[in-house]
């Protein structure tokens, strides 16, 4: 199993199984680490942070034919995270990511470069102060889909953003976009989706969907119907919202148990 | 003896009035069949009684074994022994079946609670309303059918085990087989729990199945018939407006 676990300043690499990884620096001056890593063999990579007091760059290159699944965790710490992605012909890239940080300003830039290159982004987060994501998904070649998904529940002093923006040229034919970003806020603090598709070629499939607000009162009124108090009902939702695509359920049960009791 | 007792009962929703001076009391070992046209306040009335926010009560009060519920929360009716099996069921993404479930009979059973006799009724209870064993997995009326939805009610009421059942319109959507089904599963529930029963429908051939005591026609917010069996059949092969015309001349 491919690790990559970020403890305050440190970076540790436990095995590399069809993966090759550099970590650096990407600038001195602004003191910002980096890590680079090829992905050359079908295989998982598990991304687990705690605490970081560092500003982190990956670059992450997944060769021809390659499919990978990245599972990502934050715990804890102010996160300044930036992430390149660059996909090659006929490969596939499945993302999950649960963050559960203090702050967090994340820039991911995604490289559909091969034709058929695929990418599935998901991520789920408990937004307690301030997180800020913003996506840049290039389709450069034929054929090429993204599917990206922000799930956010926002707590306490939190306030959450996303900023998604696809792109599509002319004659790149064929490519299939999908965004969905939806924000449960359970807070006053005002909350931001800003979906973009700058699409330039008419033969492209795009979906997107945003939504910010609460759980609906017709799901509270149907499982309090059963018997479960507003407490538990919206724990109960809030798990599910949180939960549904992420493979890895036990950290982010977790997650729900540590705030939703 | 559990009475769920309605006394000059009158509902707005929206500043309209919905339920007008409406009365019905409903006992244990009873089953009462209330039928009438299209908006004339059916399903509002088994809402009132769950507790939806939705309606305000502004005149009468319904109470359950002598004790006035106006003011109790949902939560609070249902662990009474109140169950109400919708006529939409909500789908609900990412809230395993199961979760809710086992949530809900841990908050009525607490200490009581068996996981091991709980994953075995439902094993048996899919099995016998002709479930697929892996929708108990799957987010609540996930991608159910609307016949799939209404099993799905079944089976909550066979679990939760409630004193006073609601059910409204259990029987839209299904097919012949299913009706079958579940009429014959609400029957079945019957006769083992002896529970009050009220069921809102539009049709008769659900009576096929669940043999009731009481046929109420309901219009214009309140009870405007009230008779046996023999009524459903008149409904049926009259329509509403000659017998409600009737009622009126």
């Amino acid at each position: 199993m491919n690790k990559i676990t970020i403890n305050l300043e440190d970076i540790k690499l436990e095995s590399t199984d069809g993966i090759e990884v550099v970590i650096g620096e990407a600038s001195k001056f602004l003191n910002v680490q980096s890590v680079k890593i090829k992905i050359f063999k079908d295989t998982d990579i598990f991304i687990v942070s705690n605490n970081v007091d560092i500003k982190l760059d990956f670059y992450i290159n997944v060769l021809e034919g390659v499919r990978s699944n990245i599972y990502e965790i934050k715990h804890e710490g102010d996160y300044k995270f930036q992430y390149k992605y660059y996909l090659e012909k006929d490969s596939y890239l499945n993302i999950e990511k649960i963050n559960d940080g203090n702050n967090i300003k994340e820039m991911t830039i995604i490289n559909l470069n091969g034709e058929n290159a695929r990418v599935d982004f998901n991520l789920k987060t408990v937004s307690k102060n301030e997180e800020k994501y913003n996506f840049l998904v290039y389709h450069n070649a034929l054929n090429t889909s993204s599917n990206i998904l922000n799930n956010g529940v926002n707590i306490m002093d939190g306030v959450l953003e996303f900023n998604v923006s696809g792109f599509v040229s002319n004659r790149i034919k064929g490519c299939n976009i999908n965004q969905k970003a939806r924000i449960i806020n359970l807070t006053e603090n005002t909350c931001v989706v800003k979906p973009n598709l700058f699409i330039d070629e008419v033969d492209t499939v795009a979906n997107h969907s945003a939504h910010i607000g609460t759980f609906k009162d017709e799901e509270l009124f149907y499982l309090m119907s059963r018997g479960l108090d507003k407490e538990n009902a919206l724990k109960l939702l809030i798990k599910g919202f949180l939960l549904k695509g992420i493979t890895n359920k036990d950290d982010l049960e977790n997650i729900v148990n540590k705030y939703w009791g | 003896m559990n009475i769920l007792k309605i006394e000059n009962l009158t509902v707005k929703a929206n500043e309209k009035e919905i339920l007008k001076d409406f009365n019905l009391e409903i006992k244990s070992g009873e089953i009462h069949v209330i039928m009438g046209p299209n908006g004339t306040g059916k399903s509002t009335l088994t809402k009132v009684i769950m507790g939806d926010k939705n309606y305000k009560i502004v005149k009468g009060k319904i109470t359950y074994n002598g004790k006035n519920i106006n003011k109790m929360e949902v939560y609070e009716r249902a662990r009474m022994g109140i169950f109400l099996g919708m006529q939409l069921p909500l789908e609900i993404e990412g809230v395993s079946n199961a979760d809710f479930l086992r949530t809900a009979l841990r908050e009525k059973e607490k200490e009581n609670f068996k996981l091991l006799s709980f994953i075995k009724e439902i094993e048996s209870l899919t099995s016998k309303l002709h479930m697929d064993k892996e929708m108990i997995h799957r987010g609540i009326n996930e991608g159910f059918s609307g016949g799939e939805r209404k099993k799905n009610e079944i089976l909550q009421m066979n679990i939760l085990k409630p004193d006073v059942v609601l059910l409204d319109e259990i029987d839209s959507g299904l097919d012949v087989d299913s009706l079958k089904l579940v009429g014959e599963s609400v029957m079945e529930y019957f006769n083992e729990r002896k529970p009050a029963i009220l069921l809102v429908t539009h049709y008769q051939r659900l009576l096929d199945y669940i043999k009731p005591d009481f046929i109420h026609v309901m219009y214009d917010g309140h009870i405007v018939l009230s008779g046996d069996k023999t009524l459903a059949l008149k409904i049926e092969k009259e329509g509403y407006d000659k017998i409600v015309g009737n009622i009126h001349e």
